[in-house]
């Protein structure tokens, strides 16, 4: 049985592909594997427990019959999704993980990440985070009605856009030495994680031993899954209609 | 006014004894007794605030006095530059450690005298050194002993004074 990650679906109501897409990749793909680990941004926005659209109940259903076949569902909050809380888990079955967070995969030390802090060259971004990671802000805003809630999730994101589209490239990459760091300070080899879509397989040598880095790719236009299992990791890209003849992607460097 | 010796420099906050008259006194004679004197900026968050007062270097909590009546509905607002106390999640329930706003935390002030409403409690403001609190807003964190955002090297309050 294997081990499968994936992360930045950037589910929501207005992209009715995309949950049709995923339930397509939970009733074929995921029934074959034991542990599926979500790495942030699975939602495009997440306001708080108590409120689901209910488009995404689809989504819910999925996961929770997933864990109750035996499965195990790990989540990480992304830069969207970061209010999803207990009851979350409570309704999915599913354990929301700390990020970053060490595993044994198939007998690698392995951390996983939703990515996003690795770009600390966007001290603007690193600002917002930290801010809206505190128990006072988060506090304040589930204090606030839902309308409210999802008025200003909106606004960040109109800002977030345009915030992007201004940045060079560079910046809203990730930087090389602060995943050196983590590594190091985790004595891990294998690092997993997302949020830059920007699907690949970085092998590189740090302290004299080869460390390999998975990024995982987004679910915009089609489905992005890594697998693992005792021979090895596999990055594969995903098609709508054809998620059991999925197509593995060329990994370069 | 206060002047607060820190290892990165010197910062000056004067105190709003009229709108925040609990918490402005409180806080001096916490000063007056030397409280202050060896504890940290513990938490140190870039776009948020710089807060300290009640840790010390290991991060032991320093024993404190009973907790003070929360003056949040004064109408002083959570800006840059502002000093407020800081608290847990019972609105009325700060002590010794305060914050300083680094950046407009709306989301901070009085809305409604409830317990999500209460908002932090300004009580005074830097008058000089904010450029020290920009360098210490800019101190490199991790995690130590359960506690994030503690900056890696100890940035320590050498002595709070009151001066005429």
């Amino acid at each position: 049985m294997s081990t499968l990650f994936i992360s930045d679906l950037h589910l929501s109501a207005e992209h009715t592909d995309t949950i049709e897409l995923f339930q397509e990749f939970m009733s074929l793909r995921a029934c074959h594997s034991s542990s599926l680990y979500i790495l942030g941004d699975l939602f495009e926005v997440w306001v708080g427990d108590d409120y689901i659209d209910t488009k995404l109940l689809p989504v819910i259903d999925a996961l929770k019959e997933y864990t109750q076949l035996g499965n195990r569902l790990f989540i990480m909050h992304g830069n969207r999704d970061f209010l999803m809380a207990e009851q979350f888990e409570v309704l999915t079955g599913g354990t929301i993980l700390p990020d970053p967070y060490v595993i044994t995969l198939n007998g690698v030390q392995t951390a996983l990440s939703h990515g996003d802090m690795f770009c600390t060259d966007d001290v603007v971004y690193q600002a917002f985070k930290a801010k809206v990671r505190t128990p006072e802000w988060q506090q304040a805003f589930l204090a606030q009605s839902i309308e409210k809630r999802r008025e200003y999730a909106a606004a960040v994101r109109d800002k977030s856009k345009t915030h992007t589209s201004t940045k060079p490239h560079e910046i809203m990459d990730t930087n090389q030495s602060s995943i050196n760091q983590l590594m190091l300070d985790l004595s891990v080899t294998q690092l997993i994680h997302g949020h830059t879509h920007r699907p690949n397989l970085h092998q590189f040598t740090l302290d004299n031993r080869p460390m390999s880095r998975y990024v995982l790719g987004d679910w915009y236009n089609q489905g992005s899954v890594l697998e693992c299992d005792h021979n090895g990791c596999t990055l594969q890209t995903l098609e709508s209609g054809s998620v059991l003849a999925s197509v593995q992607s060329k990994v370069i460097d | 006014m206060i002047k607060m010796q820190t290892s990165k420099g010197t910062i000056e906050i004067e105190l709003d004894h009229d709108a925040a008259p609990k918490t402005a006194e409180n806080f001096e004679q916490y000063a007056k007794d030397g409280f202050y004197n060896g504890t940290l900026f513990h938490r140190v968050i870039s776009g948020f605030m710089i807060q300290g007062g009640g840790m010390e270097s290991g991060m032991s909590q320093k024993p404190t006095r009973d907790p003070i009546d929360n003056e949040a509905n004064n109408g002083l607002k959570n800006d840059i530059g502002t000093v407020a106390m800081a608290r847990t999640g019972d609105p009325h329930s700060a002590t010794a450690q305060f914050f300083i706003n680094t950046a407009n935390n709306d989301f901070l002030n009085f809305t409604a005298p409830t317990s999500q409403g209460w908002g932090y409690c300004v009580f005074g403001k830097v008058v000089g050194g904010m450029d020290i609190v920009n360098e210490i807003k800019t101190q490199p964190t991790g995690s130590t002993g359960g506690h994030q955002d503690v900056p890696i090297e100890d940035i320590l309050i050498e002595s709070v004074e009151v001066v005429e």
